[in-house]
């Protein structure tokens, strides 16, 4: 018994020492050790369009449009409303508006999506609440296009009146 | 230099990203993107040698490596360190520019109303 005592200890100081010496590194870098992820803090608000290219990760209030090339995180507690438009979408927190995704979408147990899903791949976790569209046709980068594949002679005003018919 | 009223945790935008707008909050901010509009925060900023900020901003301590157009007011500290460069206007409470930088403005000082002991806010007024 005490050799199997002492084994444990062996074993475990290593495990202990590195969160320890992971902690005593600089704290000024929490988790991204590179400047490559954009990172806006819950306590920050942002009105305005956010482009760019690398992944982000949310946790505040924004209000605005999104249009990225990468990888687009929005973690529990955080609030969108807007537009959104990324390769992958990872959402846990709160959506307002539309969401276009040229990779995948994927909705955890604490997202709350009010509005369309434009993506090829979607998982959605138990919990999640979605009201709205979903479409996952493989042209995922023009939201704006009507849906109907049907040539639309009639002026755009038209357009809305045939998917009611439609429906 | 002191740190400013933030809650401890900075908020990164990274190099390959543009922001447009209004930013407000109670964080750190380092900004090594573009940034265009207005930065009202209650902790520090860090703008790295790529950042380019097209805003005014106001902070708790300003450090600029990179580039800010626009107005800039530090509470605390505003930093220009050797590769940076202020083309716009500056309030501070204290100014601390590196040889190398660039700063094509008008500077004022801000005088702080309670320099000496932590007394009541109120406190004593210079008499003048």
């Amino acid at each position: 018994m005490a050799l199997f005592g002492k084994k444990d200890d062996e074993v475990r100081p290593p495990a202990v020492q590195a969160p320890a010496a992971a902690k005593a590194a600089p704290q000024s870098s929490q988790k991204n050790t590179s400047l490559d992820t954009t990172y806006v803090g819950k306590n920050l608000q942002i009105k305005g369009n956010i482009s760019g290219e690398g992944s982000i990760i949310i946790l505040g209030t924004l209000e605005g449009k999104f249009d990225l090339k990468g990888r687009l995180k929005i973690a529990q507690g955080a609030k969108i409303k807007g537009n959104v438009r990324a390769t992958d979408i990872y959402v846990s927190g709160n959506i307002e508006g539309e969401i276009a995704a040229s990779e995948r979408v994927q909705l955890d147990n604490t997202a709350k999506i009010t509005g369309g899903i434009v993506s090829p791949k979607i998982s959605i976790l138990e919990g999640a609440m979605f009201d709205g569209e979903i479409k996952m046709s493989a042209r995922t980068a023009e939201v704006s296009k009507p849906a109907s594949p049907r040539p639309t002679q009639a002026p755009p005003a038209a357009a809305p009146e045939k998917k009611e018919t439609e429906l | 230099m002191e740190k400013g009223k933030s809650t401890g945790s900075t908020s990164l935008l990274s190099k390959k990203v543009k922001i447009e707008g209004e930013l407000k909050g109670n964080e750190d901010l380092h900004v090594e993107g573009h940034f265009k509009g207005s930065i009202k925060i209650s902790g520090d900023i860090f703008i790295g040698p790529t950042g380019i900020v097209e805003a005014d901003v106001e902070a708790h301590n300003v450090v600029v490596q990179g580039q800010v157009t626009g107005n800039v007011t530090a509470h605390k500290q505003l930093q220009l360190q050797s590769s940076g460069k202020l083309l716009g206007d500056c309030a501070a409470q204290s100014i601390h520019i590196n040889e190398g930088a660039l700063f094509e403005g008008r500077s004022k000082m801000i005088r702080s109303s309670a320099s000496t002991t932590g007394g009541k806010p109120d406190g004593n007024r210079p008499k003048n």
